[in-house]
Formats: structure tokens, C-alpha cells, sequence
């Protein structure tokens, strides 16, 4: 046991590592048992937490404000609950502009707005310079659920599995202007992911969301294949992927399915399900993209398969080590 | 590449390969390209295809990193390399370590950058930390042809250059070697041409075939070679025309002449080569890095547990190193096969560690 490393911070499998070890601790009080993005306390509510860290703290597409409240709340969403209430800490550090911080938690404010999801508790601080980089947000979130909470656990071989936009669009965003790559008409994808998946939420077809965060898509279907010990297969040429991020990812060495995406989820759902929930989503603005991507299969039990654009399948495993620092 | 085209160059290498066959892609892009497009799975049971010793960074020995580490420390130098051999684990730590404790050591993306960086610092000493096969080594050679023009005497190599040819040469020679056919490495190819290579099916019975980096070239390459094989008709074919002329690039083969003698260079994990290396003629010495600083480059031994060597001369496949995913990772990396992004050990570890996975239509 070493020192930490920004690869542990990146969602990949370090981070898995690293939280499990962490988790040991609190074994005989965690009632979070299972891998989801957000635990139901009651049957009536669920809770979730989230620190955001990014830097810069404004990116085209967004800020760490609007980051923090879609980011808190979309865990919520993503396993078919309404966000109700966030409490949000805030930690800055001195010298940062006041007016900054006030227009972080104005943008902040109108994710709430848009979502009806009320500030229930606050607590703010500021430390010395150097103790932290500028500006540090954590949001918990309560929510209700709307119908039976979406969890990996009903996922079935056969389920299909559709992304609600193109994937990458955050962490392309922040490697641009890490590397000082001018990239036209590229943005990120920070959005509340709620108003998209209201509406299918109570569908008995859904089984399961996922916001696509650290770590990305591969990240993301790695732990569900990994969490039902079942097989996926995905198709390289179905997968929606904007030309900006294709750009960056050439330049900069990056796995498109690696990169961090802050609107997008990955959805599993009944095959006679497809049409109707392809088409709910991309009646919304922010699902103008979606579309089907893969399979769930019983063949190759725990295991991510690519079918290659150049016609060949292969693995897909998570990501190794740090990709970019301090992204969401 | 079509899943049809897949399909179907799939089915003729199986017919092909009517008997347990070993091809060696002797360069890393070969090698990622393969992972990444998932063409394993396209395979038949009976080819197998292991990496060679085609990364720069990987072959550059533990010595030649800690001689220029030991350079990077001095006074007044700025030592200025690709990327990659930031992170090659020398004896006591890496380059991009160096950088943290002070020493001033710069990433560049060309040798012609640090033609400007020696007349922005006329009082540093710059020097150019030379590595990479024929790909890189006429970029290096124009670099010091310009600064002897310009008679720009802060400005040095620190020439770690390696030559292909010998290197297969020395693989064909070895005892038991078990490849029936060489993926040749285009990139290569489109300097040195077709010529260079020819010894290989001729000296040893060799099948060789000059292939380029999109998975219909790897495809047909590899075809190629199982039709040499199965015929017992070992020869030099190309299936990159669009890029390698017959002659190859005479231009540049001829700035790596003006510059450059052969010599004998220590290979990581292999151990030395005759004339594989690239030592800087006579006429350019004030320009070569070893000799302005006196630079020792002794034989080192590899750090402990690695086997890189057996990985470059393709005895071993990254899995049955004892440290692969455990002691070394891309995080921690024991040897230069995991720092590169063309390492083979690298390759395996993003793309071939749960193993693969099979065609299924
Ligand atoms: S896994 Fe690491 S230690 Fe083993 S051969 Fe590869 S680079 Fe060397």
C-alpha cells in the first residue's frame, strides 16, 4: 500500500480498488451494498454524494456549479428517482474572486430551478491558500423514486442497451483546453439528465440507468458486466461519437469510451421495448442522439465485447491509471 | 475494413494456416493496431502472432537511459526528447522525474525544435536526446546538418538511434527461433525501401511482408506471409505500396549516411548487436552529445524480475512475465515495454488482459 495517485481519482479500476479497500472499513454500518449510483434509505427515499473538483472551473458548456447540482442529481435520475432536495458544501479558497463564486452559485441555482429540487442545507468555508485549488463543491442529493428503483440487478441477457447522446463530449471539452487544443463547436455535455428520463422511469421495459461519468462508457458497462456476471457485446460503428471528440482523442492518445461524459446515460432495456424508448428520447432536446449501441449476452460472463468498425471484436476493459486530472 | 471484407480475409487465413504458424509483428503500432481493431478475433487457432522488437523506447537500454539521466543533471544542459522516454524507468528513476527535482528536461514533438530552443538559449547547452529506429534517425541527421551550417555550438545529440535490419538479422540468427514469417514494419519500409530486407527470406528462409497499419493491410499482409509459408516459398512482399516505394526514400537515407556510421548498440533485454546502432561520424563531433560531455554509457543490468528481453524477441508474451498487472502496470512500470504506448506489455495491458474474445456472427 503506497501512496494515492491521480490514477486512483480516475474511475477506472484503480478507483474501484480504491473504494472497495476504503468501503472495508465501514462493513459492519455501510448499508450501501450494492454498486449503484445512489442507495434507497427508506422506501419512500434515496441519498446520494458527490464531490466536484474540476479545473478549470469554466469550460464551453458549463461551470462547477451547473456540474455539481446535474452531476448530484443525476445519480438520482438514473435509477428512476425525482430529485427533491440537495445540500450543497462549499470549500474556496482564499484569494478566489467573490463575484466567481457567486455566478458558480447562480448557475447552480438554475439547475434547481429547472429541476424544482430545493437547497435544503448549505455550509461554507474558506481555507488558506494553497490547501485547496480554487474551488471545491460536494452535493448530497435526496430524491423519490417514481415507480421501482432501475438497479443492474434486472438486467437480463437479451436486454438491449442504448446511449442517450454522443459520449465523450465532457472529457474531450476538458482535455481541449488542458492541451490548448482549439476545437470548433465542441462542448461539454453537462445537462440534468431528469426531464430526459422522467418519462421512461415508470416503463416496466426499463431496467437499468447509468450516467456515464469518470471513466466513461467502457467504465460504465464494464461494471455491469462485471455487477450481473453477464456478457455485452457493442457495436464500434453504432456509437454516436461527435467529430470534435474524435479530434481530441486522435491528438491526444485518448479511448473515446474512456473519456467522462456529464448528460449521458446508458440504458438497458427489453428488446420490445426499443422503438418506444428510442423514440421518447429523442423527442428531447438533450436525446436528440440517442440510439441503440449493443447487447446484453449470456456467452463471454462478465466481459465487454466490441464489434470493431474493422470488423473484429474486441475486449473492452476499464481504463488503466489517469486519463485527465481533476475532471469532474 | 467492411465486416464482409473481415469475414472474408478471415476465412482464407484459416485455410491458410493448415499448421501451427508464428508471425512476428516486429513493430509496436503493428502490435496496437491489432488490439485496438480487434483482429485477434479474426485469427485462426493455428497463427499466432507475437511482438518484436519494434519500439524505440522499448529496445533503448538501461544504460543509455541512466547516461542520460546523467547528462540531464549537469550544469546548464537542457535535454530535450520525445514524450515517451519521459517515463523509461533507468537504474535510479525516469526523466520526467529528473524534471521534478529541478533539472530542466523539455518534451519536444521534432528534432528541428531544438534548433530554435539552442539560438533562444545561446548560454544553455542544449541537448537533443536522439532515439528511434530509420523513422526518426534522418530527422536527426538534418538537425545536425543545419546546426553545423549554422555553426550553432550549443546545440548536441545524444545519439541512441538503432537500426532494423541487423535486429532481425540477429533474431534469425538465434537458436530455436520459432517465427516462420515477419510482419515488416512499414514506416520503416518507406525510408530503407525493399532492399535492406531481402536477406531475410534469402539468408534465413524467412517470409517477410512489408505491411501498413489499417486492419485490410494487416489482413492481407498476413495472407500474404501464410501463402509464402504454405508454399515453402519464403520471399520480400509488400502490401503498402501506397507508402514504400521499391528504392524507399533515398533523400533520407542519404542525410542517415552523411551523419551517420554503423556500429554495434546495446539492445534492452537482447544485449548488443552488431552494427545496429548509429554513432555519429567524425566530421559532426562537435555536435555529438557523447563525446562533448563525455557521456559513459556502461551495461547496465535490467531491473529485477523484468523480462523485457524475452518480450522484444518474442520468447514470451507479456502474461507470462511474473510482474505483468501486478509489480508493473502502465502506473508503475518495471520496464519500458509498459511505459511506451507501442509496448507490447502496454498493448496487453489496455486491450489483452481478460484474455480475448472469439468472432461470433
Ligand atoms: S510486464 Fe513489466 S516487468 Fe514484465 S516484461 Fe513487461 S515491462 Fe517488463
Amino acid at each position: 500500500m503506497g501512496k494515492l495517485n491521480l490514477g486512483q481519482g480516475s474511475g477506472g479500476r484503480l478507483t474501484s480498488e480504491l473504494i472497495g479497500k476504503f468501503k472495508a472499513q465501514f462493513d459492519d454500518v455501510n448499508i450501501q451494498r450494492d454498486l449503484e449510483d445512489c442507495t434507497m434509505i427508506s422506501p419512500e427515499w434515496a441519498i446520494t454524494i458527490d464531490g466536484f473538483t474540476v479545473s478549470p472551473m469554466d469550460f464551453p458548456g458549463g461551470n462547477i456549479g451547473k456540474l455539481a447540482i446535474c452531476g448530484g442529481t443525476n445519480d438520482l435520475a438514473v435509477r428512476g428517482i425525482e430529485p427533491k432536495f440537495v445540500t450543497l458544501s462549499v470549500i474556496a479558497e482564499e484569494g478566489l474572486d467573490e463575484e466567481e463564486l457567486l455566478r458558480y452559485g447562480r448557475s447552480a441555482a438554475s439547475v434547481c430551478h429547472e429541476l424544482e429540487v430545493k437547497l435544503a442545507a448549505g455550509d461554507t468555508k474558506v481555507v488558506p491558500r494553497g490547501t485547496v485549488d480554487g474551488l471545491f463543491l460536494t452535493v448530497a442529493s435526496m430524491g423519490q423514486p417514481l415507480g421501482k428503483p432501475l438497479g443492474m440487478d434486472r438486467i437480463k441477457p437479451g436486454d438491449r442497451l442504448a446511449v442517450t447522446t454522443s459520449i465523450g463530449r465532457h472529457g474531450a471539452t476538458i482535455g481541449s483546453i488542458r492541451f490548448d487544443l482549439d476545437v470548433t463547436g465542441l462542448s461539454s455535455d453537462c445537462a440534468p439528465l431528469w426531464p430526459l428520463v422522467k418519462p421512461l422511469a415508470p416503463l416496466p421495459g426499463v431496467r437499468a440507468m447509468r450516467d456515464c461519468t469518470r471513466g466513461g462508457l467502457g467504465t460504465t458497462l464494464c461494471e455491469w458486466a462485471e455487477g450481473t456476471g453477464l456478457g455485452i457485446e457493442i457495436d464500434e460503428s453504432s456509437i454516436p461519437i461527435d467529430e470534435g471528440v474524435s479530434s481530441v482523442c486522435d491528438i491526444l492518445g485518448f479511448d473515446p469510451l474512456h473519456l467522462a461524459c456529464e448528460g449521458c446515460a446508458l440504458i438497458a432495456y427489453s428488446p420490445d421495448d426499443e422503438d418506444r424508448i428510442i423514440e421518447i428520447l429523442r423527442a428531447h432536446p438533450s436525446g436528440i442522439q440517442a440510439t441503440s449501441i449493443g447487447t446484453v449476452v449470456e456467452r463471454h460472463p462478465s466481459m465487454v465485447g466490441m464489434r470493431t468498425k474493422a470488423g473484429g471484436m474486441r475486449v473492452v476493459d476499464m481504463p488503466v491509471g489517469e486519463l485527465l486530472p481533476r475532471i469532474c | 475494413m467492411s465486416s464482409d471484407r473481415a469475414k472474408l480475409l478471415s476465412s482464407a487465413l484459416r485455410r491458410l494456416a493448415d499448421r501451427p504458424t508464428t508471425i512476428m509483428e516486429v513493430c509496436g503500432t503493428h502490435t496496437v493496431s491489432i488490439f485496438r481493431q480487434g483482429l485477434r478475433s479474426l485469427f485462426p487457432e493455428n497463427l499466432k502472432l507475437i511482438s518484436g522488437p519494434g519500439c524505440p523506447v522499448c529496445v533503448t537500454s538501461q544504460g543509455e537511459i541512466d547516461g542520460a539521466i546523467e547528462l540531464a543533471t549537469r550544469k546548464n544542459v537542457v535535454m530535450a526528447t520525445y514524450g515517451d522516454m519521459m517515463r523509461v524507468p533507468g537504474s535510479n528513476g525516469t526523466l520526467g522525474e529528473l524534471r521534478g527535482s529541478g533539472s530542466d528536461v523539455r518534451v519536444v514533438l521534432s528534432a528541428m525544435e531544438t534548433l530554435r530552443m539552442a539560438e533562444e538559449m545561446p548560454h544553455k547547452e542544449i541537448v537533443f536526446l536522439a532515439v528511434g529506429f530509420e523513422t526518426t534517425a534522418p530527422a536527426t541527421a538534418a538537425l545536425l546538418i543545419e546546426a553545423r551550417k549554422k555553426n550553432l555550438d550549443n546545440l548536441s545529440a545524444l545519439c541512441l538511434h538503432k537500426r532494423v535490419p541487423p535486429a532481425l538479422r540477429a533474431l534469425s540468427e538465434t537458436d530455436g527461433n520459432r517465427v516462420d514469417g515477419f510482419l515488416l514494419p512499414g514506416h520503416v519500409a518507406v525510408i530503407l525501401g525493399h532492399e535492406p530486407f531481402k536477406f531475410i527470406p534469402e539468408r534465413y528462409g524467412i517470409a517477410c511482408t512489408i505491411a501498413g497499419f489499417e486492419a485490410d493491410e494487416i489482413m492481407l499482409a498476413l495472407v500474404d506471409l501464410l501463402e509464402q509459408i504454405g508454399k515453402n516459398r519464403p520471399s520480400l512482399t509488400s502490401r503498402y505500396d501506397k507508402a514504400v516505394r521499391p528504392e524507399g526514400n533515398v533523400k533520407a537515407v542519404d542525410l542517415m549516411n552523411r551523419v551517420f556510421n554503423t556500429s554495434t548498440s546495446t539492445w534492452r533485454g537482447i544485449g548488443p548487436i552488431d552494427e545496429s546502432g548509429m554513432s555519429i561520424k567524425e566530421e559532426y563531433s562537435l555536435w555529438d552529445g557523447s563525446r562533448k560531455f563525455d557521456v559513459a554509457v556502461r551495461n547496465m543490468p535490467e531491473p529485477k524480475g523484468c523480462r523485457c528481453g524475452e518480450i522484444l524477441s518474442g520468447t514470451i508474451t507479456p502474461k507470462e512475465c511474473p510482474l505483468f498487472g501486478t509489480g508493473c502496470t502502465p502506473i508503475t512500470p518495471v520496464g519500458p515495454c509498459m511505459v511506451s504506448s507501442e509496448g507490447t506489455c502496454s498493448a496487453w495491458y489496455r486491450y489483452g488482459r481478460k484474455g480475448d474474445l472469439k468472432w461470433e456472427s
